[in-house]
């Protein structure tokens, strides 16, 4: 089992990868969707795994897929057609670091996180390739910093959220039921609420141009 | 369970509140916060004289207790004060119902928070609350307004992820996340350190300490008063209460160490940006960073750092929603947020000048007012484990923050022309000067404040 965990985590990394290089909007956010069916057929497969405690990673597996992996990329893209006329063409203009650096970063973060990894949590918990949640935790966070498009920023920290279910499932024995069903619904209740601040924060930069630079500064 | 119920009241209380805002009625979301928020005020004081509650999913204990309390009377003057603010907002990004139908929700995530005995669900609550306040910062609807939302919702959410990463840790080293067993089982392996450190780190963005505090001064500068208020006064002690629950969880030298220094910069950051501003409400918003900044210091140190770090919990709560009720009536009037065009305040205001004057000394820590009885209790802690050369060190900083703040407040207020007539002292300002009154006269509950919390783990 531990063999299809490692070929699904790096399946996860080579779809962040791919999020670092793809620049439309709509594109980011069928990746996400296909990271969250990822992340729900690990939990499956970790509910089959452990006989014992499999009915609620089920349940879990369920949430994820029905809320991270349709509700949240539905909501997105409809908030990018109320907002745009043709939101399959929007895309990442001015993105704070360029497609090859931002890949060549992100390769150097799974390498950082491989290194953190293996001198720091390695001896403790003895698993092989664990370094693989901290690689894809690294390179969501570059997601956010890399980009300025507001969903976009938003998918990277959804794919950082991805990465901890990795860690607390595959890595330690995950966290108690309610615990991750709060955070899956208070990650839904982010997106609802990011969706509108980023409308009215989109309209407001469409209309007058970004100048508020000034008034947050110091 | 039965047992349990009063410890929800104040949770139920603005739950409640919140529910009936969606009753269209005239006026309904005012009347019903009004007294959910009062409800909520006398449940908290009503648990306050209960005994500790350690069953099921709550941990009730004497910190818990006094953190109820400070968010119930923060709640119940910022709803007080919302009812005269909202009509100076010219273009509301919506109705009034949903503004108070979300600081009732608002509150209620924050009265969730410090009353779980569950690590996971502190951290499940503490991310409500963002979801619950990301629109409120950006009620008045503009774009710094909105942006300033986006940077709070991003960073905070970012940085509370490490907090997730860090129970996932406890978890899995303790193999619980009940704080009744983590302050008695302390697994002394590497991964709950990390766990413990990465803990501090994420609740401490919440919290506004260094280095992941960028998004405070934007968020306060630009939410409305009401809003600064109550996030400066109870959202970051919250943050601040997690943090506090992980020291007692793992209360080792290097966790503490490791708080001690970020409460340390955090003060340093706080008292040198505070000499470089020029919007008086963000100027607040690094004097509520510098004394986040001490009250974890507090909390790092244990003993008396414990009872000043919850004196200055309550008194800043108070006193600081007071100035940035204060600084709402000076907005209504000015207009502005530039204190250079902000002059002659005691001519145009006087009693609005007069309590911004004493609010402004109060939370800068100036006797008799209970944040200098709180940072005496820090120091003397200090002095005790570190030695003189760093409380004075400290002492500097805090100087420096006290001098930049009430110098420029002070020029505000004493000089420059007033850009209008004298103006009737406004009604809203009823609300400070009472939340004032009471952070001068919570000097007087330390005894029993101290009491109160002679059952912590780690007192």
């Amino acid at each position: 089992m531990n063999q299809t965990f490692e070929v699904l985590g790096f399946l996860l990394i080579v779809l962040t990868l791919l999020m670092q290089w793809e620049a439309y909007v709509t594109g980011v956010i069928f990746l996400f969707a296909l990271s969250s069916f990822i992340v729900a057929l690990f939990l499956v497969l970790l509910g089959l795994s452990r006989p014992g405690q499999n009915y609620l990673l089920f349940v879990l597996a369920g949430l994820t897929l029905t809320i991270r992996g349709l509700i949240i990329p539905i909501i997105m893209n409809k908030a990018l057609h109320r907002l745009y006329e043709k939101p399959w063409r929007v895309r990442e203009d001015k993105p704070a670091m360029g497609v090859g650096g931002s890949i060549l970063v992100s390769l150097a973060l799974i390498v950082l996180g491989y290194f953190i990894y293996q001198n720091s949590l390695y001896e403790v918990l003895k698993i092989r390739s664990g370094s693989v949640p901290f690689a894809l935790f690294l390179q969501a966070s570059l997601l956010i910093i890399s980009r300025r498009h507001a969903y976009i920023q938003m998918i990277g920290f959804l794919m950082v959220e991805n990465s901890v279910v990795m860690l607390s499932g595959w890595v330690f024995s995950g966290l108690p039921f309610i615990v991750e069903a709060g955070a899956i619904l208070d990650l839904l209740g982010l997106v609802v609420v990011s969706s509108l601040i980023i409308r009215v924060r989109e309209n407001a930069i469409l209309q007058e141009g970004e100048g508020f630079e000034s008034e947050l500064r110091g | 369970m039965q047992q349990q119920l009063p410890y929800l009241l104040p949770l139920f209380c603005s739950l409640g509140g919140a529910t009936l805002c969606a009753i269209p009625i005239l006026y309904m979301e005012r009347i019903v916060s009004v007294i959910s928020s009062h409800l909520a005020f006398f449940a908290a004081v009503y648990i306050l004289f209960r005994p500790d509650c350690n069953q099921g999913f709550l941990h009730v204990d004497g910190l818990s207790k006094l953190m109820l309390l400070t968010i119930a009377m923060v709640y119940i003057s910022t709803v007080v004060y919302s009812l005269a603010y909202l009509k100076h907002i010219r273009n509301p990004l919506f109705q009034s119902r949903l503004y108070y139908f979300l600081l009732n929700v608002f509150a209620s995530t924050m009265f969730f928070s410090v009353s779980m005995d569950n690590l996971g669900l502190v951290w499940v609550g503490i991310e409500a609350t963002t979801v619950s306040s990301a629109l409120l910062v950006a009620t008045e609807n503009d774009q710094v307004t909105v942006e300033s939302a986006w940077r709070y919702v991003i960073i905070v959410s970012t940085g509370l992820v490490i907090s997730l990463i860090a129970t996932t840790f406890i978890f899995g080293s303790a193999g619980t996340l009940s704080l009744r067993d983590l302050f008695h089982r302390h697994p002394s392996n590497r991964v709950y350190l990390i766990g413990a450190l990465l803990g501090l780190i994420g609740f401490g963005t919440k919290a506004g300490i260094f280095p992941m505090h960028t998004w405070l001064p934007d968020v306060h500068g630009k939410a409305p008063s009401p809003v600064s208020a109550i996030f400066s006064g109870v959202l970051l002690p919250v943050a601040l209460y997690a943090m506090a629950r992980v020291i007692q969880a793992d209360p080792v030298a290097t966790v503490r160490i490791f708080a001690l220094v970020l409460g340390i910069l955090t003060v340093l950051t706080a008292a040198l940006m505070m000499t470089v501003q020029t919007n008086y409400k963000r100027m607040f918003a690094y004097s509520s960073m510098e004394n986040m900044g001490m009250i974890l210091i507090g909390f790092s140190l244990g003993g008396a750092g414990i009872l000043g770090a919850v004196i200055i919990i309550i008194a800043h709560g108070l006193a600081k929603s007071a100035v940035f009720f204060l600084t709402g009536d000076i907005l209504g009037t000015y207009h502005t947020t530039d204190m250079d065009r902000t002059g002659g305040l005691l001519r145009r205001l006087p009693v609005t000048a007069c309590a911004f004057f004493l609010a402004a000394m109060a939370v800068t820590g100036a006797p008799p007012f209970a944040i200098f009885a709180g940072e005496i209790f820090i120091f003397s802690a200090l002095i005790a484990h570190y030695g003189w050369l760093l409380a004075l060190i400290v002492m500097g900083f805090l100087a420096i923050a006290f001098i930049a703040v009430n110098f420029r407040t002070g020029k505000m207020i004493f000089t420059g022309e007033p850009a209008g007539d004298r103006e009737r002292p406004h009604i809203e300002t009823l609300v400070p000067a009472i939340n004032l009154a009471l952070s001068l006269v919570s000097l007087l509950f330390i005894p029993y404040i101290q009491q109160v919390l002679q059952k912590l783990p780690v007192s």
